[in-house]
């Protein structure tokens, strides 16, 4: 083997973080808190009612009450809803992709759902079951699974034909042909879906939460409400948002390491 | 792994016709013509022609990809199509490019048909580095596909072709895309693997010289979907090689120019 064939284990240049970006991000969080805190000052003199915009100290108090049960809760409704759509959704992406007669059947359903609004899926669960655990389960999975559905499925299919073809000739079964070539080829898909439907289930969860339950952040929030107390509600958006941005980060840092393999 | 004790059996070929229907116009087009072939075990057959003469489809019909329209391919007594399943392990393929999975490292890709067949892991590895090293990669088995040269992922492909031992080995156009150098070092490494492997080798190419210094035997397709020649190359003594070549690119340039197909 010649010299030149080698291409040298050169390690993939560490991108270089953008520090301009977190300073100016910074700095625009810093002049919205002035502005809000100055407001919440300024309110009486201008005719707004001081619970509207509290102080940052006012803020503060009502993150210290937060109870870490609701939290968690809301958490593992999240984490378990997501979970049990991404199982659903592959599985079902791969049974379409398998059988074409499934695909035309399940397609238009699939569209019909996606167009259905969350607050209507909320009612409907109120109305079709009891039990508030299973409401917020089945309004979270119907939103969630068909994002995975789609995502999943047109990542199958664009699957390249020369991947797909060199398979073939080695004669996988079709479990293998599945768990050797398509389940890996559509981990960025996945991870893709996976960032779009974690911000989805939160906004979702907290509004299913609202109507009914007795537990978690949307709970929360509806309390607050009826308290009159945007200090606890902003407090409470607060949580979810970094609850957000934590469930983001462990999805990218999982990403990081499964796509490893990229150039 | 060979299918019976004695080697790998013969390849027939019996009034092999594939026809297929453009999806937008619906128009048939006939890929292969009634071919007759009969492929020897551990011959080692180069098939020629030029683009669109159905070299490629053959490659399907032979790995089983696609069903003849008429007509039969038979490895042994058995279809590589409809008796698919009964392959699995016996037939290895190379293609034009490496086709190797970019998730999976040179030792994991090496290793996919060895997961297939259901060898045990330890005996998937030991196989696969076997390969690896004997194609020169030793130092490159954790190396993932894009850290790779295209003559070492070609060798990568190799490598995961052979690990099975398979009694067919067919390669499409498999040395076409690298340097003349990079080739015909991986042409005469590949060449020398089929021979102790004692594997019935098929190579499809479009290059003569290629032809020439792989086959024991030259099939010459052309167009439309014909069998034009088929040259024991043995008969041919060495100093006679530049007289073949020529005698092949005149019966290509021949059956090009035919009128029949101007007006096809």
């Amino acid at each position: 083997m010649s010299h030149e064939e080698h291409r040298e284990h050169v390690p993939a240049p560490v991108p270089v973080p953008d520090l301009i970006f977190p300073r100016r991000t910074l700095v625009s969080l810093l002049v919205f808190a002035a502005c809000w805190e100055t407001l919440s000052h300024l309110a009486p003199y201008l005719g707004i009612p001081p619970f509207a915009i509290p102080s940052f100290v006012r803020i503060a108090k009502s993150l210290a009450d937060i109870t870490p049960v609701d939290v968690a809760v809301t958490l593992a409704r999240v984490i378990a809803a997501l979970i049990a759509s991404f199982v659903l959704g592959v599985a079902l992406a791969m049974a379409m992709y398998r059988s074409e007669a499934l695909d035309s059947y399940l397609h238009p359903m699939v569209r019909i759902l996606m167009a259905v609004p969350v607050v209507s899926w909320i009612l409907f669960a109120v109305l079709w079951f009891p039990g508030v655990e299973f409401r917020i389960g089945f309004v979270l999975v119907v939103v969630c699974g068909p994002v995975f559905l789609v995502d999943s499925l047109d990542a199958m299919r664009g699957v390249p034909r020369e991947l797909r073809h060199m398979m073939q000739s080695f004669r996988p079964t079709t479990l293998q042909y599945f768990v050797k070539l398509m389940l890996p080829a559509i981990v960025p898909s996945i991870f893709t879906s996976w960032k779009v439907n974690i911000s989805l289930a939160i906004r979702v969860v907290t509004i299913a939460e609202l109507v009914g339950a007795v537990t978690g952040i949307g709970h929360q929030l509806s309390v607050a409400q009826e308290l009159f107390s945007v200090s606890d509600v902003f407090a409470w958006t607060l949580v979810l948002v970094v609850l957000l941005f934590l469930l983001e980060a462990v999805v990218a840092r999982v990403e990081k390491r499964l796509l490893r393999w990229r150039a | 792994m060979t299918i019976s004790k004695g080697g790998p059996p013969p390849i027939e070929v019996r009034g092999l016709r594939k026809v297929f229907r453009q999806t937008a116009s619906g128009q048939a087009v006939v890929a292969i013509d009634r071919l007759d072939l009969t492929i020897a075990p551990r011959e080692v057959v180069a098939i020629v022609g030029q683009t669109g003469c159905g070299k490629s489809t053959f490659f399907d019909l032979a790995i089983g990809l696609e069903a003849p329209t008429e007509g039969s391919i038979l490895i042994g007594d058995k279809s590589p199509h409809g008796d698919f399943d009964y392959f699995r392990g016996h037939i290895a393929t190379v293609f034009q490019q490496d086709r190797l999975l970019p998730w999976r490292s040179a030792l994991d890709n090496a290793k996919l048909p060895l997961e297939l067949i259901g060898l045990p892991e330890n005996e998937q590895r030991r196989r696969a580095l076997t390969w690896l090293n004997r194609l020169g990669l030793s130092q490159f088995t954790n190396a993932f596909p894009h850290e790779l040269s295209g003559g070492m992922r070609q060798r990568v492909a190799i490598a995961r072709a052979f690990a099975v031992e398979p009694d067919i080995l067919l390669a499409d156009e498999a040395f076409g895309h690298l340097d003349e150098v990079t080739a015909a070092e991986l042409r005469e490494t590949f060449l020398a693997l089929a021979r102790e492997c004692g594997s019935t080798a098929i190579l499809i190419t479009h290059q003569l010289e290629e032809a020439i210094a792989v086959g024991d035997r030259i099939v010459v397709f052309g167009k439309s979907a014909k069998l034009l020649a088929d040259i024991h190359v043995a008969q041919w003594p060495n100093e006679k090689y530049g007289v073949l070549r020529e005698a092949i690119q005149a019966t290509l340039h021949a059956n090009s120019r035919d009128p029949r197909l101007a007006q096809a």
